[in-house]
């Protein structure tokens, strides 16, 4: 097949998928509203015992990973629920290659992301003032985080044979993902040997590395970016080898 | 072309379980061909082999000349899928769907207007193309999934079946627009658990059972197939159930089949003249009284009973059954 019907039938896949998330205000909302409530609570109650604009600052690059993460992974549900509805089939019937149907779905997924990422970076910036010194870095980190965030999430939807057991198996992941990818926290404020398991966290390191922009430590914004490119090569390939299977049983 | 498609020795195995064992059959240009068999006898395997969404555990698929396991991909654009289950994507409207579908097929924004205001046209559903599809009955859901499979106006319409589930009447719409899709020169292939669908549809039927093909022929000659033999409908007055006179009448001498269909005693037999008086004794004897005997030609569903011994209407019950009619959707590992 030609490499551009390849391309488009993936835009064709990933905007399908989007339309259906955007279709439905609710999933839309829901998808935000944890986020932004996350932020205030965290700013409400931590913010007010330091200095609270010292706080904004380190919360808010991490609500804005942590947005990835949520926008990215529930996004890629929609492979298992495709899955259970039987409309994959409907992909799968049509003259559509396995990698089309990998990459548009991968696309759906780093689209919400990227897209629920800066939803809360603009509400950081309106009603905290948190400034981002660099808007190409920090698209940088967020398309790499949103990529990573999508091929665990493809892995586990993947894997999951029903959409509550994908639900229970992402949520597991996610939330102590949350806390131990230094969202609230840092990294190094953990006990021994929680800064271990937040290494290896994907979360972890596009937290750092939005912080970094802020402080322009361009050497560890770089490090935590190469970082996440690994996460995401490494997870699209476990991820598409999951759905290539279960495509060509 | 003669045949459009070929289906050698297809074998899929799940684990230990065969689902479908070495079927072979042809289904030749411009015909209506049917996979006649009850719920888990294998047809939805074999079909989404054929349609390259399964791989086999052996044997081959051929399509309009391309091997499905080498150029799926030429397959694909070549036939139309109409699933057993109506699968399109609730969230979003009729045309947005069809519109979707018309992307994957690579039509080009024009021929994707042109032709999805046609098949909306054709299948009555221009006036509610925009609400979403989860607020469809079963029927609009059901028309809709095979308007979808004609977008790309493919040449071999693949149909796993198309009226289970129907109304009587939403059932007779769909059966004539196959009919008339098959007039317009496009070759046929469905699948069905009903009997006069088959009879009133196909040009040819593969019975099909426990995943193996054990009949091919034009409904008229699986009819034959109880050439010589005569049907006797029995009505016994009893109460408490007719069930219990199945292995009373079993018995007699010369009996060939006894089933129950629609509550009444369904016998196939070559020899009439000694039967009656022999079932009428085993009766009386038994303390039934014969309400009336009926002496019918035997239809194609007695043919399938004498070929498969089973009727049609029976669900699967054994679990290993039930399994493997499950296993294609649920477990996709």
């Amino acid at each position: 097949m030609k490499p551009l019907t390849s391309f488009m039938n993936s835009v064709w896949i990933a905007e399908n998928d989007l339309r259906q998330s955007f279709k439905s205000v609710r999933h839309v909302v829901w998808s935000l509203l944890f986020p932004i409530f996350m932020m205030f609570t965290f700013s409400f109650r931590y913010g007010a015992v330091g200095p609270e604009t010292d706080f904004i600052q380190f919360l808010i690059p991490g609500i804005v990973g942590m947005t990835a993460m949520f926008g990215s992974t529930n996004e890629t549900m929609s492979i298992v629920w495709d899955k259970s509805m039987g409309v994959f089939d409907r992909i799968l019937a049509a003259p559509v290659s396995s990698t089309s149907i990998i990459v548009g779905k991968t696309m759906a997924g780093a689209v919400m992301g990227i897209l629920n990422a800066f939803v809360l970076l603009i509400i950081g910036r309106v009603l905290y003032g948190v400034a981002f010194v660099n808007i190409g870095l920090v698209l940088l980190i967020v398309v790499l985080a949103s990529f990573s965030f999508t091929g665990i999430g493809t892995i586990i939807s993947g894997l999951a044979s029903e959409p509550r057991e994908a639900m229970m198996l992402s949520n597991l992941l996610r939330f102590p993902m949350m806390f131990l990818g230094g969202v609230f926290f840092s990294v190094d404020e953990m006990p021994q040997p929680l800064p271990y398991v937040a290494r290896a966290l994907p979360l972890t390191y596009a937290t750092e590395g939005l912080r970094a922009i802020q402080t322009w430590s361009i050497p560890i914004v770089l490090m935590d970016a190469t970082v996440l490119l690994a996460y995401t090569i490494v997870t699209m390939l476990v991820g598409s080898k999951i759905l290539m299977r279960l495509m060509t049983r | 072309m003669e045949n459009e498609i070929e289906v050698k020795e297809l074998t899929k195995f799940y684990g230990s379980l065969i689902a479908v064992d070495k079927v072979s059959f042809e289904v030749k240009s411009k015909e209506i061909f049917g996979l006649l068999g009850p719920n888990g006898a294998g047809k939805t395997t074999t079909i989404r082999m054929i349609c390259g969404m399964l791989r086999p555990t052996g044997g081959r698929a051929v399509i309009a000349g391309f091997d499905v396991s080498q150029k799926p991909q030429e397959v694909k654009r070549r036939i139309g899928l109409v699933p057993d289950i109506s699968n399109l994507f609730g969230e979003l409207s009729a045309r947005v769907n069809l519109e979707f579908m018309g992307k994957l097929y690579g039509l080009d924004r024009k021929t994707r207007r042109e032709r999805i205001d046609q098949v909306l046209e054709l299948f009555q559903l221009k006036d509610r193309q925009n609400d979403l599809v989860k607020y469809y009955s079963k029927g609009m859901h059901r028309r809709l999934t095979i308007a979808a499979a004609l977008l790309h106006q493919p040449e071999i319409l693949i149909m796993d079946e198309p009226t289970s589930g129907l109304d009587a009447q939403t059932a007779r719409l769909v059966r004539e627009i196959i009919l008339d899709l098959n007039k317009e020169g496009r070759t046929v292939l469905i699948t069905t658990h009903q009997i006069d669908e088959a009879d009133k549809l196909t040009q040819r039927v593969g019975i099909i059972d426990h995943g193996r093909l054990i009949a091919l022929d034009t409904p008229e000659q699986l009819k034959n197939s109880t050439e010589g033999m005569h049907a006797l409908e029995i009505k016994i007055f009893d109460e408490v159930d007719q069930q219990r006179w199945i292995p009373i009448i079993l018995k007699a001498e010369g009996v060939e089949t006894v089933f129950l269909a629609e509550g009444k005693i369904r016998v196939l037999s070559k020899d009439l003249a000694q039967i009656i008086p022999t079932v009428v004794s085993l009766v009386d004897k038994h303390g039934g009284k014969i309400e009336n005997i009926l002496v019918l030609q035997p239809t194609l569903e007695d043919a399938f009973i004498n070929l498969t011994g089973k009727s049609i209407r029976e669900e699967p019950v054994s679990k290993e059954e039930y399994l493997k009619s499950r296993l294609p959707r649920t477990r996709m590992r």
